[in-house]
């Protein structure tokens, strides 16, 4: 530590230049997390959110709801099955709405139109205003994003294509499904606006998209089997099947992969042209007596200071950036990831540091003599 | 046995398809409160000897018992830590480690040994003044003159009081006045300390110091007894 600490102090110009590198790094990897974050809340933040275990879908419907059609009687039968303590009944479909009250603002807004039961598990909490009530179809709850568009509670919302309206009573936070802000609606209000033109519905009776199931350990397998025609998935293979989410997730991870890979060459490489430079002096070091491990120790104790440092200003430089980000764009940080993302990135340049000590390993003290004849 | 001892030394260097021998069949003994010099022409083998005293290098035939311990049966990772307790090196004068000013250069001695005591420091400091370079303890080595980094060299080949001392060139580049102060530096060392020390020179200006001279030529060692100088002392001493 004593060596690297002088060192980083003596040749500041050099290792800022590192630093900054590092710094960048750092920054552009925890932008990237953020965004990935970001948009896989805007794809899936319900369906990540509710308090459900499993999800039944349609045979063939491969985890999607958009896919999937089942009826609503179904969901009576599997909660009477073992390992589920409860089921309950969703669907879901695209919509534009305007707002009817205000008539100066009259910009539409494109949203998700869930439909639930009243009550149950998969009903989000209001945090303003009031929830859904079984027997007032016309009321709804909308994620706080219509809020900020300038919705009110009281506001009637007309659906575009379509001689529904509804009611704002409630807003809910950090409701999004498909990448559109999420109303929350009752099952037949939904129906009514889902399967408006005649024989829509396939003939199923109360038709709903899927089945979401509360309960640790549910086989799968065995309700598969023993409800004809239906699919049962864990929610996080549910969530994989939202439209565009594995696309999206994927795109960010391969960025975020390539980047790390790089990070770890572009450091390894500013590393051993740094120890090369100085190969003259720790042959000196090691003819005075320095062991391997004791100038090993110095330059890792050293990368590892200017990582730390440089991940950390990192860290500073992504929140302030996510405070001048504009609303609209899906970015959120999670302080798990950027802590994960830190250490990855800390572990990696210490492992490219590592060519170095090798490097170190194989310098011969000889060379302090200089001339060997 | 204390000291250094060279039992018929040879070195072999390979050179595309020659073979090059730079040292041949070499014996020495250094005592205790010894100060030898080993000089001779450039490609004599001078270098190759120190390497070898300094357990630098390998012989290739031979053997080298330093303070009673075969330097052929030591693992590389005990002759670094022989290197750093028993051998004190006097290294040419721009190898100090840049970063570092001249009381840590000594310090980073003990910090390569373990643990670096309140003691330590003190002894650096008092290593130093006696060097004369009480003023200079903060100074980085790009802003001290040949003689006080050559000087600093020094301190540091004491720092671990050493048992031998190996001194390649000291004087290069230095005035003879700096010169001279040096190499009774390092005669004052071994004896009053009691220390084996080689140095291996051109300089036959600072050989009046030595207690004997070795010439090296050919990869032949063979003791000048008819330098003018041991002989001079010898009757300095009679007399």
């Amino acid at each position: 530590m004593f060596l690297a600490i002088k060192e980083l102090k003596h040749g500041k110009l050099r290792f800022l230049m590192i630093g900054v590198i590092t710094v960048l790094i750092a920054w552009l990897v925890f932008i990237l997390s953020g965004l990935g974050n970001g948009l896989s809340t805007l794809s899936a933040a319900t369906f990540k959110n509710m308090d459900a275990n499993y999800v039944t879908f349609e045979d063939g419907s491969r985890a999607s709801m958009s896919r999937s059609l089942l009826s609503e009687l179904l969901a009576e039968k599997l909660e009477s099955q073992p390992n589920v303590s409860a089921a309950s009944a969703m669907g879901a479909t695209m919509g534009t709405v305007l707002n009817n009250s205000d008539s100066e603002t009259n910009e539409k807004v494109d949203i998700a139109i869930l439909g639930i039961t009243p009550d149950s598990f998969l009903e989000p909490n209001v945090f303003d205003g009031k929830p859904l009530q079984a027997n007032k179809p016309l009321e709804v709850i909308a994620n706080e994003t219509l809020k900020k568009k300038g919705f009110k509670i009281g506001d009637t919302l007309k659906i575009e294509g379509s001689l529904e309206k509804m009611k704002i009573v409630g807003f809910v936070k950090n409701e999004t499904y498909n990448h559109l802000p999420a109303i929350f609606t009752t099952l037949d209000k939904w129906r009514s606006i889902q399967f408006a033109a005649p024989g829509s519905n396939k003939g199923i009776e109360k038709p709903v998209n899927a089945i979401m199931l509360q309960g640790e350990n549910i086989d799968s397998e065995k309700l598969n089997q023993l409800f004809k025609n239906t699919e049962t998935v864990t929610k996080s293979t549910a969530v994989q099947g939202m439209p565009g989410y594995k696309e999206e997730n994927g795109t960010i991870m391969m960025m975020l992969a390539f980047l790390l890979a790089i990070s770890a060459f572009v450091l390894g490489v500013f590393f051993y042209v740094l120890t090369l430079q100085k190969s003259n002096q720790f042959g000196i070091l090691k003819a005075i007596g320095a062991s391997n491990r004791f100038l090993g120790r110095a330059i890792v104790s050293q990368v590892f200071l200017l990582s730390f440092i440089s991940i950390a200003a990192g860290i500073l430089l992504t929140y302030g950036t996510a405070l001048i980000l504009p609303d609209e764009m899906p970015f959120s940080l999670d302080l798990k990831l950027v802590i994960l993302y830190a250490l990855l990135l800390l572990v990696i340049s210490i492992l490219s540091s590592l060519v170095s000590v090798r490097k170190i390993t194989k310098i011969d003290p000889l060379q302090a003599i200089g001339r060997m004849e | 046995m204390s000291g250094i001892q060279f039992k018929n030394v040879s070195k072999l260097y390979q050179q595309g398809e020659n073979q090059v021998l730079a040292l041949d069949e070499i014996s020495l003994t250094v005592e205790q409160g010894e100060f030898i010099a080993v000089i001779g022409p450039s490609g004599s083998g001078k270098s190759t000897f120190l390497a070898i005293a300094g357990a630098l290098l390998h012989p290739s035939k031979g053997e080298v018992i330093l303070n009673g311990k075969n330097l052929n049966e030591l693992k590389p990772k005990d002759l670094a830590q022989l290197r750093l307790e028993e051998i004190g090196f006097i290294l040419q004068t721009s190898n100090l480690v840049p970063y570092l000013n001249v009381l840590e250069q000594l310090l980073v001695v003990k910090r390569m040994a373990g643990k670096l005591a309140k003691a330590d420091k003190e002894y650096a400091k008092e290593l130093l003044q006696s060097l004369g370079l009480a003023a200079k303890l903060g100074k980085l080595p790009e802003q001290l003159s040949g003689g006080e980094r050559q000087r600093t060299a020094i301190a540091r080949a004491f720092m671990n009081n050493p048992s031998i001392i190996l001194a390649d060139e000291p004087t290069a580049s230095l005035d003879s006045k700096r010169a001279h102060e040096v190499v009774q530096l390092i005669a004052n060392e071994a004896k009053t300390r009691n220390k084996a020390a080689i140095m291996v020179t051109h300089d036959e200006r600072m050989l009046e110091y030595c207690d004997k001279v070795y010439q090296m030529e050919d990869g032949r060692l063979k003791h000048d007894d008819s330098n003018s100088y041991e002989k001079l002392k010898a009757i300095s001493t009679k007399g």
